[in-house]
């Protein structure tokens, strides 16, 4: 796969036949700027969660691909997402990170908007407009779409792109597992501390990937295993129902969500963990006991680290956290941690989870420092000439997959890969490129909606 | 000329003076610096503004009651 004098975005980079894909999607600045208008300005992407923005006049400054923008919830107590940038001359209008506003001004020629987004105040609008200006053209860019879940909000510049829910198709049962309480509540998550933002030195995709599902990398994390961070004091997690479990990859090839998450037997009992204190202990042990007894697919599932195409990673369970991958460069990636609790958990449950999470994830968390480097070396190696000759290896697991996936009873949505011997597959990595260089190749959102021109299965079979 | 007024400090209630000559009492301040929401009380070159609610802007703002 060496590369031609061809520059930027072109098939065959990606070849999921193979399972290899040319480093040039990496390190290449045509290619990034590409991906900003094929991936970025078309997909929907997290913006933040409404406990971020509670009364009127709340905001918190997001972003989207290169973006930035301004979450807030107007006057009225209606949540918007507005592009930070000033009709007039293009000056960010709001330059806090969080806050409360009345109107967002301009400090460059004072335009300034309310809540809602309206242009409200023009300076010299008699005296030197004339009172001509047409106020009601001028207001800030808002997003096309915009879709509160369980607390989260996600937004997309397309109009043409589908309602969120569809966008999120079969996923949405992974997403839930982080947003519902741990006992399987609905939406009790709430939102811990304030957002850990950061700078690593490479390209969105790398942590993307990671997430995606790569346990094969699990060697890289040896040293935080014999440190012995996890809520018990040992390894880093407590996941003692694992050793009984499934281990499966999933993948969604017509959205591009992908994720590991493990299913429990039939009937399971609820294995001890956080035994570092015993209210929490305890806490957990009654939360794992509610949710087995609800209906629904997810009292049986533990959720793992996964995404949602394209740049935003989930990890439901050990640390339960939602983390931005915000495109700066190709070079460059700004990294946003969100972190969660359960709302009605006790404080002391609270305190000892954000400490866990700390030492867990974020610039400081010592799980975090070890992907960090990977993923910096690892870009930092691939965007020399010669480097980029040679593609990067995504076999394994190649043709594994398999769709109507079963296991005591329980039927798995998507491409499925037991990986409870193999121990790993790069299903998931393949998964992601493979929508990502339909995104790439698509002109419209019309191309990228397959699974709107599928016939339904039980159609099929009546036929 | 005189030394430009901090509005940002200026509490509702307060009367401003504007360029052409008008007053108005502010009603709310955004602190943002530049601009004022008040009520037009008096306005000799546009009569039509007395007993409006506009946004007012800083540089506008020549002295205060």
């Amino acid at each position: 796969m060496a590369t031609t004098g061809t520059r930027g975005y072109r098939p065959g980079l990606v070849d999921l036949a193979s399972g290899q894909i040319s480093r040039e999607i990496f390190v290449s600045d045509e290619i990034y700027a590409e991906e900003q208008e094929r991936v970025f300005a078309r997909a929907w992407l997290f913006v933040g969660h409404e406990s971020q923005i509670p009364d009127p006049g709340d905001y918190f400054v997001s972003r989207m691909g290169e973006e930035s923008v301004i979450l807030c919830r107007d006057r009225g107590g209606k949540v918007h997402v507005f592009l930070n940038s000033c009709r007039h001359r293009g000056m960010k209008v709001c330059r806090y990170d969080e806050g409360n506003a009345a109107v967002f001004t301009c400090p460059y020629h004072g335009w300034s908007y309310g809540t809602d987004g309206a242009l409200v105040g023009v300076p010299y609008f008699r005296e030197a407009y004339r009172s001509k200006l047409d106020k009601a053209k001028w207001g800030l860019v808002e997003v096309a779409q915009l879709a509160c879940y369980k607390g989260t909000v996600w937004a997309t510049w397309d109009a043409a792109a589908p309602p969120f829910l569809e966008y999120l198709g079969e996923f949405r049962r992974f997403l839930d597992l982080i947003l519902d309480g741990w006992d399987g509540r609905e939406g009790q998550a709430e939102l811990l501390g304030g957002v850990q933002k950061w700078l690593i030195p490479c390209n969105w995709k790398f942590p993307a990937e990671n997430f995606s599902g790569d346990s094969y990398h699990n060697i890289s994390h040896r040293s935080v295993d014999l440190v012995g961070v996890g809520p018990s004091g040992r390894s880093r997690r407590d996941y003692g129902e694992l050793n009984a479990s499934r281990k499966l990859h999933v993948a969604f090839p017509d959205r591009g969500h992908q994720t590991i998450t493990y299913l429990m037997p039939r009937d399971h009992v609820p294995q001890p963990a956080y035994q570092n204190s015993p209210e929490v202990a305890e806490y957990f042990r009654h939360c794992e006991e509610e949710r087995r007894k609800r209906p629904g697919p997810n009292a049986r599932l533990i959720g793992a680290p996964g995404e949602i195409f394209p740049n935003l990673a989930l990890l439901p369970r050990q640390p339960r956290t939602l983390a931005v991958w915000h495109p700066k460069s190709a070079h460059q990636t700004e990294v946003w941690r969100f972190f969660f609790v359960d709302r009605d958990a006790p404080q002391q449950v609270k305190d000892f989870l954000r400490d866990y999470y700390i030492r867990y994830s974020g610039p400081a968390g010592m799980t975090e420092q070890d992907d960090m480097e990977n993923w910096n070396y690892a870009h930092a190696a691939s965007r020399g000439v010669i480097a980029r000759r040679y593609p990067y290896s995504y076999e394994m697991g190649l043709g594994e997959a398999v769709e109507d996936y079963e296991f005591e009873g329980f039927r798995m949505p998507g491409r499925v890969i037991d990986l409870t011997a193999a121990q790993a597959s790069e299903e998931p990595m393949r998964n992601l490129y493979g929508r990502w260089a339909q995104f790439m190749e698509a002109e419209s959102w019309d191309e990228l909606m397959t699974w709107r021109r599928k016939v339904p299965r039980e159609a099929v079979a009546a036929k | 000329m005189s030394d430009p007024i901090n509005i940002r400090d200026l509490r509702p209630g307060t009367t401003v003076v504007l360029l052409s000559g008008a007053e108005a009492e502010i009603i709310d301040n955004p602190k943002d610096g530049v601009w004022l929401f008040a009520r037009y009380l008096t306005s000799p070159d546009n009569p039509e503004l007395v007993g409006r609610e506009e946004m007012i802007f800083a540089q506008e703002v020549v002295d205060t009651r």
